[in-house]
């Protein structure tokens, strides 16, 4: 990752090469009562015999005696670097350097956060600090959500300035767990979706009870391994019926054409910089001009992780996909800014 | 580099300890080899016989002898201990608190770092003073002011307290989270290490009265591509040696101090997890790095801005993760499997 970037970056590695043996971190977010720890006590339960270390920011009941548990007392350190919003998890970048300092190797970790957790520093944590990201993989974040509570969560209006944790917690979530289906009925839970899906496009909505969810949709699903960005399609919410005025929203953008790198640096730097704070995460698969790969990127907030991907297929069209979650996104403009970065001549389908 | 300049080394001893060590301290005789898990071996440094074996319970993250070897104090992810040899006992402190650092000011006080606090104990452990919380975890502790003052660090700055003071008698601060403390021998200087890859230097003139506004101003050493988690003083106070890149700096405080100099360059290591500077002050500089290398070095050697050539390598097939000096002859190195070695050199280096 880079911060404050004004040019794509570029890792040295593409997609596809040396197996990454990084040890796995799934970061569980939600609100208290939302299942939290019905869920962690399944992973641990149904993955008995693996070596599995829990960092936990609230008292919870973990039941499995042979899992190292690790209290943490969040601390949001602001990084002194000229990027506003890069902020880091203090508390997590000493736990999990003295967790890999030990001699036994664990097999996952498991960072669950209290409901009012904010989670960009958290997932900022895993790009900012070397030593981690060095040995550790942010494998994904996962919110649960109460679905007879949320809506109550969602709908709750903040003084002027302070975050609705329940929106950031969706906002940032890769799967969504959405717990207790069996106390609501179909109307609300199918209001309950469409409410999520207004905010957060990109995230698996995995409805449950007792948290009882597939752990392979949950666990090890790499999140934010660029190889595997918008490997499904985003859900944009089409019907409008049920869309409430929600300032944090997913924006789509997809294209055919080719891209002019340079414009394109100019717009997205620009963008990132200017509004990276509302902009909590985006992805995106590009077709710059006269490249024969494809150009990968994520990120959280200013912070922009890309490289080239795979091959472009023979005649096949260059599209260009995005996806921004954030709040005040402006639709129109960001579908007009990128569209000015496309070449002017129509994209050539080369073999 | 030709071979006339090379170091003679031989082994001394070498032991096996259970355990990944994450710190290495030797004082009066003895070499103490902490365990990230919870022991503590201490050694004999003539033969490498176990005198004693201490135990924390849930973890070690630092380990220190008393300069006279009678006790030792350890911190750990849950609390600290301190172990008397007199009696071959051990006497716990479950606080539930991290305790990142310990330091002895002299024989009969030690500093430990816990939670946000700092502790200073009694040799046989009892409590004497603590300072009030800093605004996060305590990283780093140390003694200034022949061990009558103690500066602690944490999030945004050095804390100064003196004896029963739970309020700072000064504060260095810049905004940031500071890793590492190092203070000049000559008292002149107060350094940090920084998580945004920098290091931050203080000079601590002296104060026109008890408290006040430090004078004499600051500088930042910036352009470390990684954070800066270790760095020390040699015994003169006039050179200071730090990790943050696979090349360790080393940076010139004679005379005015480093403003405006460049620093010499050490190039061995891929990333660097140890280093220690030779007592009695000839510019002899131990280090290990991640990729297995042990390098010793004649550390201030050329001129500013030179980048040096090690004057000894060792390669290990395990990265050594905790080293230190057993007088000027003894190097005692541990590495990830628990192997400890000791080094013998000649009393008198060829220059």
């Amino acid at each position: 990752m880079t911060t404050d970037t004004t040019d794509l970056p570029e890792n040295e590695t593409e997609v596809g090469d040396a197996l990454d043996t990084r040890v796995p971190v799934t970061v569980l977010t939600g609100f208290l009562g939302s299942g939290k720890t019905t869920l962690l006590n399944r992973i641990l339960t149904e993955q008995h015999g693996l070596r599995i270390a829990v960092i936990e920011n609230e008292f919870g009941e973990v039941g499995i005696d042979d899992a190292l548990v690790l209290d943490a007392e969040e601390e949001i350190f602001e990084m002194n670097n000229g990027c506003i919003c890069c902020t880091v998890r203090g508390d997590l970048i000493r736990i999990l350097g003295a967790l890999m300092r030990r001699r036994e190797r664990f097999d996952r970790i498991v960072i669950e956060t209290t409901g009012l957790a904010e989670p960009a520093p958290v997932a900022q944590t895993f790009f900012m600090d070397d030593e981690i990201a060095s040995q550790l993989r942010l494998d994904a974040i996962v919110t649960l959500v109460d679905a007879a509570h949320i809506r109550a969560h969602l709908d709750e209006v903040k003084p002027e300035g302070v975050e609705n944790e329940a929106v950031e917690q969706i906002a940032f979530a890769d799967r969504i767990v959405l717990n207790k289906t069996d106390l609501v009925d179909h109307q609300t839970l199918a209001e309950v979706v469409a409410r999520i899906r207004a905010v957060n496009a990109l995230a698996d909505i995995l409805p449950a009870q007792q948290a009882a969810v597939d752990l392979p949709r949950i666990l090890d699903v790499h999140a934010f391994d660029l190889d595997r960005v918008l490997e499904t399609d985003p859900q944009f919410l089409t019907e409008t019926e049920h869309q409430h005025d929600t300032t944090v929203t997913s924006v789509g953008i997809d294209l055919e054409g080719e891209l002019d790198e340079d414009r394109l640096n100019t717009w997205l730097g620009t963008l990132l910089r200017e509004r990276g704070t509302d902009i909590f995460r985006s992805k995106g698969i590009l077709a710059l001009e006269g490249a024969e790969r494809q150009y990968v990127f994520q990120g959280v907030h200013m912070l922009l992780d890309g490289e080239m991907g795979r091959q472009w297929g023979i005649g096949e069209p260059r599209r260009n996909r995005l996806v921004f979650i954030g709040r005040n996104l402006d639709r129109d403009e960001l579908n007009a800014g990128f569209a000015a970065c496309l070449t002017a001549t129509p994209a050539a389908v080369t073999a | 580099m030709s071979t006339a300049t090379t170091l003679d080394v031989d082994t001394a001893w070498e032991t096996a300890v259970e355990d990944a060590p994450v710190a290495v301290h030797s004082a009066a005789g003895l070499v103490a080899v902490a365990g990230a898990d919870g022991t503590c071996w201490i050694l004999d440094t003539t033969t490498g016989d176990i005198v004693a074996t201490v135990t924390l319970p849930g973890g070690i993250l630092a380990a220190q002898l008393s300069p006279d070897g009678a006790h030792l104090a350890l911190g750990g992810p849950f609390g600290h201990a301190t172990w008397s040899r007199a009696t071959n006992t051990t006497l716990i402190s479950k606080t539930g608190n991290w305790s990142a650092a310990v330091r002895w000011g002299g024989n009969d006080k030690v500093a430990v770092a816990s939670g946000r606090r700092a502790l200073v104990l009694a040799a046989d452990g009892e409590q004497l003073w603590a300072t009030d919380p800093a605004p996060s975890t305590v990283t780093d502790v140390a003694w200034l002011r022949e061990n009558r003052r103690l500066a602690t660090t944490a999030y945004n700055g050095v804390r100064c307290y003196e004896r029963h003071s739970a309020r700072p008698v000064t504060e260095y601060g810049y905004l940031g989270s500071h890793l590492a403390l190092a203070i000049a021998p000559t008292g002149r200087w107060i350094c940090s290490g920084n998580q945004d890859a920098s290091i931050h230097i203080w000079r601590t003139l002296p104060q026109p009265s008890a408290g006040g506004t430090p004078i004499g101003g600051d500088l930042t050493m910036h352009g470390y591509p990684d954070k800066i988690a270790r760095l020390a003083f040699d015994d003169t106070g006039y050179w200071l040696a730090s990790d943050g890149a696979p090349d360790i700096t080393v940076w010139d405080f004679s005379g005015k101090g480093p403003e405006g100099t460049r620093p010499r360059t050490l190039r061995a290591h891929e990333t660097v997890t140890a280093l220690a500077w030779r007592p009695g002050g000839a510019g002899i500089l131990a280090s290990a790095g991640a990729e297995g290398t042990l390098a010793l070095w004649r550390a201030t050697r050329g001129r500013a801005g030179a980048r040096l050539r090690p004057a000894h390598t060792r390669e290990l097939d395990q990265p050594v993760t905790a080293l230190a000096w057993a007088g000027p002859d003894l190097l005692v190195t541990a590495d990830w499997e628990g192997r400890v070695h000791a080094s013998r050199l000649p009393a008198a280096l060829p220059r």
